[in-house]
């Protein structure tokens, strides 16, 4: 008898509204929160999984090679060595040999890297930002805006890509690698602003959004608290198809003279003269051929592998289905058997 | 009638009906990195033919295991053991785990069905209705145009239009026509007993309680035994003619609607009548059980429920309870089920 | 379902008007445009040749008159371009859709088997990878997919070219069929036919090979991704529950459900191909309109290229429209939505 009675003054005194929640944060913990959940956390996901980690480590490789590669070793010039070596046949002096020309291919490789990453860096810069300016603009402000958006998004997506960027190449002629990665990636944030404003729309319609629509936020606010840390993971794997882009193109124009290299180093230039020096009828000169080909071909496979890796950072049906090593939420239980675990039946 | 088979005998109750499916020891366990995790703990329970059963549990109890162990359809890598015994109204007992796949694949639909929770993703989105009904009796190798006439007649009864629900899309159809779209399919092999997992947990009130009264009105015209699973107690008060409660993996009371109604002799079955909210009772009579279900993993020892239990003594937390008979139709698994009358009070009043 | 229809059609036409504005302001109105270059060339080389003919001659090879107002000049230029009228080519001295009807074809015979192949190889595959998820086969048959898929297919091609054409000497290195065939494509004579057929194969096999097998490996990926997506869905147990064979599962169920989404990305591909010949046809001397737009660009011919870029842009304009308007042939649930997909 004395629960009832006890339960009912909780009532009455209005007890049960008294209950806080349980856990308050300080301003550093939320800070660190916050710094967890955008950097630590898919820093975990890249690191947890094996193909996003070595995507990773290839990736960083190039970076580094990029920044610092230049300083350490030589750069290539015209008959710094004998005429067509083959590799690591004069020792360490020419580790990847040297070309008609005498110039040492490992210095051509590595010296082509930091405006090749320039070019990335920029043009991902550009796609990002464009991207998501447009697609949050779009579907925050919705009406009038968002129709003319996403007009112009949807004519920029169905332009095809290369032939533009030819003829831009061939009116701008560029030879700063800023500008060139910038030409180079002009059709792809197109894409990104696309999926950004669906991703906005399904999330202005959370009630959390509305909460703080209701509470007065201002708008720069709510977009970068409550939407922004969730396109996180579209805007790297646009990043990545963007620099994936950069590379396929600003290679594949090199090699064909599209785009102009009097004094530029790039892979893409080394195919080229390897080609047109006749390295595919000389058996011998085979290895100016290959170098710059996997060079190009082990960075997209780091970058492909990253994003495949992180793929897991929006499909977490893939990890369910694995339940045996998953934490305790994603074990098995009763009612989420038949959904998660992807009801394999003998 | 339900109880723990001695060697002996199989006990029967004076009404005489037959047990259609017996289960015993029955166990479902996943092997997972933090241990083994025992959704399932060694249940027994007979069901009776033509009768239909409520189980009753909360989320997490282990029923959605339950039932899909009657048709040995546990996902993997879970490993179901024990035995269920099948006696077919023609035909020789089969123990529903020891079967061949092919044997298997014959009696699942044929003579066992089941109609899961969420009819809303049970079909193929690309498949009209018809299509699902003709596969599956060109799969069983069953006369295909007998089979339309049933399933006609099946629509019907379950007040659907044939031509309209077999010529459609299933996004065409709306919650409650997807579901009892799902029930004729899943009776469209005359199938014996039907296993119904939550299959109104995501209709609205409305539709929860016609179908509900349809289901009894089936029974009598197929000939149909019905297994009832859901967490939602008041819902199958006015269908089933016997309740079993699950708790914590285990059965906990087993008996007839009335009794267990208005006298339930298991603890958790007054605490979880007694928290059943209803509109009219006045909010001090609303009483939420305290403490949290188990962890399949870490299932404490002696009776499951003895960490919540007011009633609960030295013995509780050592020694499981047996199944005892409290009356010829009732069967409760708890140390102190006689002196529950006068500990716990029965606060709400469930109607049939 | 009316509306949807009307949408999709204005919005067709409004990206081809977008487009053509475009080349507009390539051609006209930027620092260092062809129009002024031509131009200044003209008049250098041409002092004795009036303004009238000076202005007839741009207009003719670039549909642009340099002096009239600039609505004018717009006007003129997309009538003309309504009209069939892609200028000439400043080099060949014929008119651009002259060599864009003979070209075109080829690049489409390429990339449509090119497309159809690579799709139908790599969905099969993802399929077959989606069920034996997690076994050696299908980690082997990732890594290798995303090896190829990680590759420019014009770096195939050169490798193709290298050893199967070069070195073995087992395909033609260049053309797009041998110089002593004669085309023929008719009914009435279907040895000669099926001959010319059979070598013009021979000839693009190497390229349709290089975009092959790097377009497979994406196709195997996401398809692999959307039939687990698949396999994780409830219908799917309650259709092995109902006793349906395997087979009739793999097809029906999680191969039409798998596949439905790739649907819009084979759309997009098809834009990706056509540009991409561009590059694919160099490599292998395939006079297509890919190949051309090279040439165009090396001769600083830009009635050519303009022209090869506005074909392509409206075929990929018109293949993305009829897709999208069949899409709710091939879903049912697009039917009912307005084709919302």
């Amino acid at each position: 008898m004395s629960e009832r009675t006890e339960s009912l003054h909780a009532i009455d005194d209005g007890e049960a509204f008294e209950a806080v929640s349980d856990t308050t944060m300080s301003r550093e913990e939320r800070y660190r929160r916050l710094f967890d959940r955008l950097i630590l956390a898919p820093g975990r996901i890249v690191w947890d999984d094996l193909r996003a980690r070595i995507g990773a480590s290839i990736i960083l490789l190039y970076v580094l090679v990029g920044l610092f590669g230049p300083r350490l070793y030589k750069a290539p010039r015209v008959n710094q060595g004998p005429r067509s070596v083959t590799p690591l046949s004069e020792g360490l002096a020419y580790p990847l040999g040297t070309d008609n020309l005498g110039r040492d291919i490992l210095a051509q490789l590595i010296h082509a890297t930091p405006s090749m990453l320039q070019m990335i860096t920029a043009g991902g810069l550009f796609v990002t930002i464009m991207g998501v300016t447009v697609g949050t603009t779009a579907g925050y402000a919705g009406g009038r805006t968002d129709r003319v958006l996403s007009l112009i998004t949807d004519i920029v997506m169905t332009i095809p890509g290369l032939p533009l960027i030819v003829i831009l190449a061939a009116l701008l002629a560029p030879q700063n690698p800023i500008v060139t990665g910038l030409i180079l990636t002009v059709n792809v944030w197109a894409g990104l602003a696309r999926e950004i404003r669906s991703q906005v729309l399904s999330i202005s319609r959370h009630s959390y959004v509305e909460a703080s629509k209701a509470m007065g936020l201002s708008t720069p606010t709510i977009i970068v608290k409550d939407i922004l840390p969730n396109i996180m993971p579209y805007v790297l794997i646009t990043f990545v198809n963007a620099a994936r882009q950069v590379i396929f193109a600003s290679i594949g124009l090199y090699f064909l003279g599209v785009l102009p290299y009097d004094s530029v180093v790039n892979w893409g230039v080394m195919i080229d003269q390897a080609v047109s020096g006749g390295a595919m009828h000389v058996v011998s000169m085979a290895h100016w051929l290959i170098a710059p080909l996997a060079t190009i071909t082990l960075l997209s496979f780091g970058l492909i592998l990253f994003s495949q890796g992180t793929d897991r950072m929006f499909n977490p049906r893939v990890r369910a289905r694995h339940s045996t090593t998953t934490g305790s939420d994603d074990e098995p239980t009763d009612d989420d058997a038949a959904a998660t675990t992807g009801g394999v039946v003998r | 009638m339900s109880g723990r088979a001695d060697a002996a005998t199989v006990p029967k109750t004076d009404t005489e009906s037959e047990v259609v499916l017996s289960c015993r020891d029955l166990s479902v366990e996943f092997r997972m990195d933090r241990g083994t995790s025992r959704v399932l703990n060694g249940l027994d329970i007979d069901i009776e033919r033509n009768e239909i059963i409520g189980v009753v549990g909360e989320s997490g109890s282990g029923k959605s295991m339950f039932a899909s162990a009657l048709l040995d359809a546990v996902v993997e890598p879970g490993v179901t053991s024990g035995e269920i015994t099948y006696r077919p109204s023609e035909g020789e007992s089969v123990d529903v785990l020891d079967l061949s796949d092919d044997r298997l694949r014959q009696l699942r639909w044929e003579e066992i069905s089941m109609v899961f929770q969420g009819a809303l993703s049970s079909f193929n989105p690309t498949l009209k209705l018809r299509g699902h009904f003709v596969e599956t009796l060109e799969a069983h190798d069953y006369d295909v145009e007998a089979g339309l006439e049933r399933t006609r007649e099946l629509l019907s009864d379950l007040y659907l239009d044939p031509d309209r629900v077999l010529d459609s899309y299933p996004h065409e159809l709306s919650g409650g026509m997807k579901q009892r779209a799902l029930i004729a399919l899943s009776l469209v092999l005359e199938p014996e007993v039907l296993v119904m997992d939550e299959p109104t947990a995501a209709l609205d009130l409305l539709m929860q309680r016609s179908i509900v009264s349809l289901l009894s009105d089936l029974r009598d015209k197929y000939d149909l035994t019905m297994v009832f699973i859901t967490h939602d107690l008041p819902l199958v008060t006015k269908l089933a003619d016997r309740i079993g409660v699950l708790y914590a993996f285990e059965l906990a009371e087993v008996g007839s609607t009335e009794e267990i109604l208005s006298d339930p002799k298991h603890p958790y079955t007054r605490a979880l009548l007694n928290s059943t909210p209803d509109i009219d009772s006045p909010l001090e009579e609303m009483r939420p059980i305290e403490g949290a279900a188990p962890d399949p993993v870490n299932v404490p020892s002696g009776c499951p429920y003895h960490e919540r239990c007011p009633m609960a003594t030295e013995d509780c937390a050592t020694i499981k309870p047996d199944m005892e008979a409290a009356s010829a139709t009732h069967d409760v698994a708890c140390h102190h089920w006689e002196r529950v009358d006068d500990e716990i009070d029965l606060t709400t009043e469930v109607d049939r | 379902m009316q509306r949807y229809y009307l949408e999709r059609t204005l919005q067709a036409v409004v990206t081809v008007a977008s487009v053509m504005s475009l080349a507009f302001f390539l051609l006209r109105l930027m620092p260092g445009n062809p129009a002024d270059a031509y131009r200044a060339e003209l008049i250098q080389n041409n002092p004795q040749m009036t303004q009238a003919e000076i202005d007839y001659r741009v207009e003719r090879k670039l549909n642009v008159l340099p002096d009239a107002p600039l609505h004018e000049q717009y006007l003129n230029y997309v009538t003309g371009l309504l009209s069939g009228d892609l200028g000439e080519s400043i080099n060949e001295g014929v008119p651009v859709s002259e060599i864009i009807a003979e070209a075109l074809p080829w690049t489409i015979f390429t990339m449509s088997i090119a497309l159809l192949i690579s799709f139908a190889i790599g969905i099969s595959l993802g399929a077959v990878m989606a069920y034996k998820e997690g076994s050696y086969f299908d980690s082997g048959a990732s890594v290798v997919s995303i090896l190829f898929n990680s590759i420019p297919n014009y770096i195939i091609g050169i490798l193709l070219i290298w050893f199967l054409g070069y070195q073995f000497e087992l395909f033609p290195t260049g053309g797009r069929y041998s110089t002593e065939m004669e085309p023929t494509v008719g009914l009435l004579e279907p040895i000669q036919t099926l001959a010319f057929l059979g070598d013009a194969l021979w000839h693009a096999a190497l390229l349709i090979l290089s975009y092959a097998i790097v377009a497979s490996g994406g196709w195997a990926l996401r398809m692999r991704g959307n039939s687990i997506q698949v396999l994780g869905e409830d219908y799917l147990r309650v259709a092995r529950l109902r006793g349906l064979s395997e087979r009739r599962i793999a097809t029906r169920y999680v191969g039409r459900n798998a596949v439905l989404p790739l649907y819009t990305a084979l759309l997009i591909a098809i834009g990706f191909a056509l540009g991409g010949s561009v590059i694919l046809e160099q490599v292998f001397t395939y006079p297509g309109v890919g190949y051309y737009m090279i040439e165009g660009l090396e001769a600083r011919d830009y009635p050519l290229m303009m022209g090869v870029f506005l074909v392509m842009t409206i075929a990929v304009v018109l293949g993305v429209y009829i897709a999208d308007l069949t899409y709710g042939l091939i879903d049912p649930r697009a039917q009912t939505r307005g084709g919302e997909h």
